[in-house]
């Protein structure tokens, strides 16, 4: 649409003109990342400037792994540094002239303990400013500004909430011991939640719960931790507890409990009460439990047809069907809260580690990761358009985001050290 | 040429360093150059174009323009670039990458070594396709010109 049609259409009818505002078709064949200039934050004030960075840097990280925007090479930018924030201070064709459609202009101004970003965003063709946002965070937090203005722009362009105010968890290696941390969605505002020892496989529930497995007592068991409240699971004494993964409502955990040569799925309530036995094979190992997002069903990992493969079922343990038959050996499945999809990783013929993903009614499978290294340990986004994994493609195990399509491969900012991370779980 | 140095000596044939300057030159010959007709491009800045007779393709108004004036200031669209940064501003240029291709506004009376540099630029920052933008209406009457009769007269 040209901008004449676009003022006639404005002038006939402004609801109209409303509801065609753009929506991005966020995946499927004719999706086209929209090319979007950020430009650089305009600082108000001499006390935010130490600030900028942090924020522009999230941002920045925020819009590009999205998925959803070409974000331009600032060293392409042709317009004025002093130019303004209002569409009548902007020269469009400039912006236009480095391939924008979309032009972001944001402000940043310390108030006092608080930072504050005005956002506004511009359709470079039409010089139209389509969107504004105002959002504050305390100046101890420049990450979490970054992440309210990237999910306002999120939000304005899908209509759908953005995955950038979510947290993650993971386990970071550290000498012999390994530890639980939880961070930001992007790994920034990383804080450990373990002191020492051997802590892993851990997963986020709703509220900031941590759940994670400890070898503390010797043999593997499971924690919650809820605030500064740490409890122990009571789970079968003398079997290894591994696993745990919350249900969507946060009410029940699933989990692995191994006794010698089988290891079966549980779920009880958060405290380890009510458990119930959901597989029961004599000899067979059952492991990594998953919730379905509505939580009627768990995806799990079994050997009982020779090879580890990835099983569905219901809650409560009835109509058990097999759902990968490829490769001799997938694991780790991650239930996407889209519900149609499960990610997991295989071993291929070459044995290496690689992503997929699975359509839970037809069984269908996409490849997401090939010859860039080991790709291990897929968590859905809570919106289920990204996943995070790891990956090796760059030397030690470090995190990595992608779509769910599998495009757009961007290592999260790696801890200075280098130190190897594995067994990520996006909260939901 | 390095060779010559060691003919009659030891009998030895030693060949130091192969001679860049034609390699560069077939170089920058593998750009793409079309001539381009002036009115449909409102783009950049006013420069006065040189007339050309050659053939010329109809011109689309979403290339990149790149603009040359008289004083040998250098422009993509309106915005003026130092003659340094141009490789970095077409190589990161987000439109001029996914086209592989710019419209040339030169002014007439701009040298052509100037010329060459800003091509040899575009090509180093990835760009194949250079459109020479001609004034198709002047060169119609470019016979009738005092240049033009000098040069019949020669």
């Amino acid at each position: 649409m040209n901008a004449k049609a676009l003022l006639l259409c404005l002038l006939v009818s402004p609801l109209a003109a409303l509801a065609q505002a753009p929506v991005i078709q966020i995946s499927g064949a004719n999706f086209r990342p929209l090319p979007l200039a950020l430009s650089t934050p305009l600082v108000q004030g001499t006390e935010s400037k130490a600030t900028t960075q942090p924020v522009d840097d999230a941002l920045l990280f925020d819009l590009r792994a999205s998925g959803l925007f070409q974000v331009l090479d600032r060293a392409s930018f042709l317009a004025d540094a002093k130019e303004g924030m209002t569409a009548g201070s902007i020269n469009f064709s400039r912006w236009a002239d480095v391939g924008a459609e979309s032009l972001v202009k944001y402000s940043l101004a310390r108030d006092g303990s608080e930072l504050k970003a005005e956002a506004r965003v511009f359709n470079v063709g039409n010089g139209r400013e389509e969107f504004k946002t105002a959002q504050s965070a305390p100046a101890t937090q420049p990450s979490l500004l970054a992440h309210k203005v990237a999910d306002a722009i999120y939000r304005y362009y899908t209509r759908e909430p953005s995955p950038f105010l979510s947290s993650i968890t993971y386990v970071r290696k550290s000498g012999k011991n390994k530890d639980v941390w939880v961070a930001d969605w992007d790994g920034r505002n990383a804080r450990q939640m373990t002191s020492g020892g051997i802590n892993v496989l851990p997963a986020l529930g709703p509220d900031g719960v941590v759940g994670y497995t400890s070898y503390q007592e010797g043999k593997p068991d499971l924690y919650v931790q809820k605030g500064a409240g740490l409890t122990r699971l009571k789970t079968n004494e003398g079997q290894m507890a591994t696993g745990i993964a919350f249900s969507p409502d946060g009410k029940r955990v699933a989990y692995a409990l191994a006794d010698g040569e089988s290891a079966q799925i549980w779920v009880a309530n958060t405290e380890g009460g009510g458990a119930r036995q959901l597989t029961d094979t004599r000899f067979g190992i059952n492991t990594s439990p998953a919730w379905s997002p509505d939580g009627k069903r768990i995806a799990f990992v079994s050997n009982r047809g020779g090879s580890p493969q990835v099983y569905v079922m219901a809650a409560d343990g009835s109509g058990v069907r097999r759902l990968t038959f490829q490769g001799n050996y997938n694991q780790t499945p991650s239930w996407s809260p889209r519900g149609d999809l499960i990610a997991f990783t295989a071993r291929d013929e070459r044995n290496a580690f690689d992503l997929f993903t699975v359509q839970v009614d037809s069984g269908k499978i996409s490849r997401l990761t090939q010859d860039q290294g080991d790709n291990e340990e897929p968590s859905f986004s809570p919106n289920g358009r990204l996943l995070i994994f790891t990956s090796k493609r760059a030397g030690a195990s470090q995190l990595f985001v992608m779509t769910a399509e599998g495009n757009n491969q961007m290592p999260l900012p790696s801890p200075k050290d280098k130190a190897e991370i594995t067994t990520p779980d996006w909260g939901r | 040429m390095g060779m010559g140095s060691n003919r009659g000596g030891s009998g030895r044939v030693t060949m130091s360093e192969i001679n860049v300057t034609p390699m560069v030159d077939v170089m920058l010959v593998l750009l793409i150059i079309f001539m381009v007709t002036a009115p449909l491009i409102q783009q950049g800045v006013k420069v006065n174009l040189p007339e050309a007779r050659a053939a010329a393709v109809e011109a689309s108004d979403k290339k990149l323009v790149l603009s040359i004036d008289a004083q040998k200031r250098i422009y993509i669209g309106e915005a003026e670039v130092p003659a340094a940064e141009l490789e970095t501003k077409l190589a990161s240029n987000a439109k001029a990458q996914a086209d592989k291709e710019l419209y040339l506004h030169a002014d007439r009376d701009v040298p052509y070594g100037v010329v060459v540099d800003v091509m040899a630029a575009a090509q180093r920052a990835g760009i194949t396709n250079v459109g020479m933008i001609t004034d198709p209406t002047t060169a119609a009457r470019a016979p009738s010109s005092t240049k033009g009769k000098k040069e019949a007269r020669r």
